[in-house]
This record gives structure tokens, C-alpha cells and sequence, in this order.
């Protein structure tokens, strides 16, 4: 009898330790998310999609560079990551399936994904930035894509690997050759899962700060040249929000509501596609 | 009523896997035109890995090793210079899950006619519906063609899989256990359709159900730790085999 209420008080301790441990959690959470969302509703107005910036001090203006300059940069970063992610997790799971070739470049990815960006930025900053002797667009969107190529890749890996084998033995017992194999059916079934994993890697570059500050760095005129300092919007938040003028700071809080708003959508844009792929079978 | 010509010649053929595995040790047999050859045994007899060689599966696993030959068309389905393309449309392979491909129900069954270079619509859509009918689904699938082949119940599955191995023409179809996921109607249907068949094909089945290999084969082929015991007629290796072991596994007493 004592035994069994011992053991209900540590389950009762247990359990409020954890729920208050995620209430704190969560309060933070919706502090943040509360605080972007009354702080830049407040803020946003059509202007700020539809004017470039004005001097500093000047009332007005708006963010047109930086959400252009956003979007290049993250559609650049896609082009270039993408392919290499999916081709990437393409052989791992296809052609060097089960060897020790397979397995160390997993890994390597794995660690891969959880490198600082900063460490990232500092690096195509030296490669990109130094040798062209100016900031320039292009080195923010490679930056973004090697921080995605792992993501893509794991995801395709791990999605590849799910397609039962036997479809593809069914496949090559009609003669069908190994790339039509992976093209045709692989890819087919694993579309979904394949997509998925794209879209969230975008949500992931797409609040990035650190390595872009370092590549592209940011410019407060309208520029669409990527071989020039380009602005995006999370480096504009940075200046911004560090800056001494009040309506700064109210586009900096607008800023930061449009790319929350952004990643969530592509988030669940994904968890949808996976639902109603994965989801009814 | 089986035509005594033989289609496939076994001979001689020994089979390692890439560990070493000696999976299949001196099977000769022959295969005859237009019937259904069965082959039985306990569980990793090598029946399976057997039936593999015919189409070269073995060859997907680097390390793989095939010894002997198997003469079929008068070529050897062993050698190096075969075109495996060309020798997998003509041995068509039918597996123990239904696997149909993630795509509709017509270009499932058109697949294997693509990757020979089909494309005309008219020439397919004929095609396609020949290989139904020949399956026996096409009253069940004619008005769903463009959707989903997960669609389809699971039997139906295993008919659309049977009617995609089809649709190429093959001279030879394989049965790797195509019954053990269906229920018995299914599995009745299947049966049915594999004594159809072999008015126009040759068919050779590895099955666990011995019931089912009495039922429906012309020969049969006892199988025991990669060697063949015994092959034979069917309806003699049920009632009187020469061997002591056939006879053991038959009647149940080991398997």
C-alpha cells in the first residue's frame, strides 16, 4: 500500500514538472509570437510594399527593396540547393545504398545541419565576398543553399528510402533501367515527402540573419542586380531594430510579422501535403 | 494437354549469394511450353532465389554469382552478352505483394509498353484493354482507368500486376508466391486465371501452398535445401513419389 502511494506522488510530482516546464515553453512562445503579431499589425500599411526606403529620419517609405531582395535571394538559394539536395539524397539511397560511402555522408549531413549559420556566412564570405572584393547577392543565395542542400538531402534520403523495394524490383523485372526506375516510379511515390522536405528548407533560409549579413549584406536602394549588395527583409529587421528612429522600428516589427506569417504558411503548407499524402493510408 | 516441347532448359546450375551462400546446388530441369510448372519446398529451399534466376533478378545485388546455364530460345539467359531489357519483356515476373506503380490504373498497364518506345494513344488504349481483358479486370476497372491504382482492392491489385506483365507479351511468366497477401476468392481467381494463361503462355509458380500447386500445375518440382529432390508430373509427385522426402514433405510430416 505505501509502495503504490509513493509511487502515485512521484508520478503527480513528475507530471507537473513537465507540464509547467512546456507552460513555459508555450508562454514564451506566444509572448513572442503575440508581441510580432499586435506590435506589426499596428505597423503594416499598403506603403510599405509599394515604397523603396527614405533617408533615415524621414517619415515614410517602405520596404519594397528588402522584399524583393528577399525573395531573389531565397528563389536563387532553391535553385541552387534543391537540385543538389534531391540528387544528393538520390544516391545515397539509390546508388550507394547500405555502404560506408552512404552512411559517412548521412552523418556528415547530419552535423551539417546543425553548424551555426554565422560559421556558414563567415565561410562564403571568404570564398564569395573577399576574391569579388564588395558584397553581392549571389553569395547570400549560395549561403542559404548550402545551409538547405543537408535538409533536402536527409529529407530525400529518408523519403527514398520508404518506397517499399519491391516497386522498384517490379519495375526492372518489366526491363525498365535504373535511372527510368528512379524517375518514373522512385520519384513518383516519393514526391510528396520529397516536397515536403523542400518547403520546409525554404521555412528554414527563409529567417536566416546571420549568414546573409556577412554575403549580401543589405542595400537601401531598390536593386534587382544580385552581383550587388542586395536588401533582404532579416538583415533590414537587424539594422532596423538597432536603429535610433521610431518608425525604424515599426517597419522592422511590419518586417518581422510578413516573414513569420511566410514561414508558417509554407509550414503548414507542408504538414498539409504530408497529411493528405501520408495521412488516409 | 500439356505440349511436350520444352520452353526453358535448366541445367546444371549453381547459385551464391554475395555472402557466399550456396543457394542453389546442381538444379537441372526442363520447363515445358504452355504449362505450369510448380515448385514446392520448405521455407529457404531456394525456390524463390530459383525462380530469381530466370528473369537475372540476382543480378540488382552486386556480388551475386550464377554457375550453369539456363537455355532458353536457344540462348543462354547466363551469359554476359544477354540484353536484359530484352529478356525481362519476354520473361515477365508477377510478385508475392501486388505492387502496382503510384500512378493510374492505364499507365500502370502502359508502363512496360513506354519503355519500348509506344507512345501512340490508339495503340495503347488497345493494348491496355486487351491486357485487362486478358487478367480478367477489365469489367471491374474499365470505368476507373485514369484513377488511382492504390484504388483498386488487393486481389484486383494482383490482377492489374498479372495484366502489366502482360500487356509486353512475355513467352514466360513468373509467380513468385502471388497469392499468400489475398484472401480466397482472390486467390481463386488468380488460380483461374493461371490455367487460362497457359493456353498462350508458359508459367512457373513458386507457391507454399501445396494445395494450390495440386490444383493447378502440370509439373512439379520438390525443392530441399537448394537442391531438387524430385520433378515430375504433378499428379505423380502427389500420389506417388520415388523419393522418400518428397513423400514426407507431401504429406506434411516436416515444412
Amino acid at each position: 500500500m505505501r509502495r503504490e502511494k509513493r509511487r502515485k506522488i512521484e508520478s503527480y510530482i513528475a507530471l507537473s514538472l513537465s507540464t509547467l516546464a512546456a507552460l513555459f515553453g508555450l508562454f514564451w512562445l506566444i509572448f513572442i509570437l503575440g508581441d510580432v503579431l499586435i506590435e506589426g499589425i499596428g505597423a503594416l500599411n499598403p506603403g510599405l510594399f509599394i515604397n523603396d526606403p527614405t533617408p533615415p529620419g524621414v517619415e515614410g517609405g517602405g520596404l519594397k527593396n528588402a522584399f524583393v531582395g528577399q525573395l531573389m535571394i531565397t528563389f536563387f538559394a532553391t535553385l541552387i540547393g534543391v537540385p543538389i539536395g534531391v540528387l544528393g539524397g538520390t544516391f545515397l539511397a539509390e546508388y550507394a545504398r547500405g555502404r560506408m560511402l552512404a552512411r559517412m555522408i548521412s552523418i556528415l549531413s547530419d552535423i551539417m545541419v546543425s553548424v551555426p549559420s554565422i560559421v556558414i556566412g563567415t565561410f562564403i564570405y571568404a570564398i564569395l565576398v573577399r576574391p569579388v572584393g564588395h558584397f553581392n547577392g549571389w553569395a547570400g543565395s549560395v549561403a542559404l543553399a548550402i545551409i538547405m542542400v543537408p535538409v533536402v538531402l536527409r529529407t530525400t534520403e529518408d523519403m527514398l528510402s520508404l518506397v517499399p523495394w519491391t516497386l522498384r524490383e517490379a519495375a526492372f523485372a518489366l526491363g525498365a533501367p535504373y535511372y527510368k526506375v528512379i524517375i518514373q516510379v522512385v520519384y513518383r511515390g516519393a514526391a510528396a515527402g520529397i516536397l515536403t522536405g523542400i518547403l520546409l528548407s525554404i521555412a528554414r533560409v527563409a529567417g536566416e540573419t546571420a549568414p546573409l549579413l556577412f554575403t549580401s549584406f543589405n542595400n537601401s536602394f531598390f536593386s534587382t542586380n544580385m552581383n550587388e549588395p542586395i536588401a533582404s527583409l532579416t538583415v533590414t529587421i537587424f539594422q532596423y531594430a538597432m536603429g535610433p528612429y521610431d518608425n525604424w522600428h515599426a517597419q522592422a516589427w511590419a518586417a518581422s510579422l510578413m516573414i513569420t506569417i511566410f514561414i508558417l504558411m509554407l509550414t503548414i503548407f507542408g504538414r498539409l501535403i504530408i497529411r493528405w499524402r501520408y495521412g488516409k493510408r | 494437354m500439356s505440349d511436350d516441347t520444352i520452353e526453358i532448359g535448366v541445367k546444371g546450375l549453381n547459385f551464391y549469394y554475395s555472402g557466399g551462400t550456396h543457394a542453389l546446388k546442381k538444379i537441372s530441369l526442363p520447363v515445358y511450353k504452355n504449362s505450369v510448372t510448380a515448385l514446392i519446398g520448405p521455407s529457404g529451399c531456394g525456390k524463390t532465389t530459383l525462380l530469381r534466376c530466370f528473369n537475372r533478378m540476382h543480378d540488382l545485388y552486386p556480388g551475386n554469382r550464377y554457375e550453369g546455364e539456363i537455355i532458353f530460345n536457344e540462348m543462354d539467359i547466363l551469359s554476359n552478352d544477354i540484353d536484359l531489357i530484352d529478356l525481362r519483356s519476354r520473361i515477365g515476373m508477377v510478385f508475392q505483394k501486388p505492387t502496382p506503380f503510384p500512378m493510374s490504373i492505364f499507365d500502370n498497364i502502359a508502363y512496360g509498353l513506354k519503355l519500348r518506345g509506344i507512345r501512340k494513344r490508339a495503340e495503347l488504349s488497345e493494348s491496355v484493354e486487351k491486357a485487362l481483358r486478358h487478367a480478367a479486370l477489365w469489367d471491374e476497372a474499365k470505368d476507373k482507368l485514369h484513377s488511382s491504382a492504390y484504388d483498386l482492392s488487393g486481389g484486383q491489385q494482383q490482377r492489374l500486376v498479372i495484366a502489366r506483365a502482360l500487356a509486353v507479351e512475355p513467352e514466360v511468366l513468373l509467380f513468385d508466391e502471388p497469392t499468400s497477401a489475398l484472401d480466397p476468392i482472390s486467390t481463386a481467381k488468380i488460380e483461374e486465371l493461371a490455367v487460362t494463361l497457359k493456353r498462350d503462355i508458359t508459367i512457373i509458380i513458386v507457391t507454399h501452398n501445396m494445395q494450390q500447386a495440386a490444383r493447378i500445375s502440370d509439373r512439379t518440382g520438390f525443392l530441399m535445401l537448394g537442391e531438387l529432390i524430385e520433378f515430375d508430373k504433378t499428379d505423380i509427385i502427389f500420389t506417388s513419389p520415388s523419393q522418400k522426402l518428397t513423400e514426407d514433405y507431401i504429406t506434411g510430416r516436416f515444412g
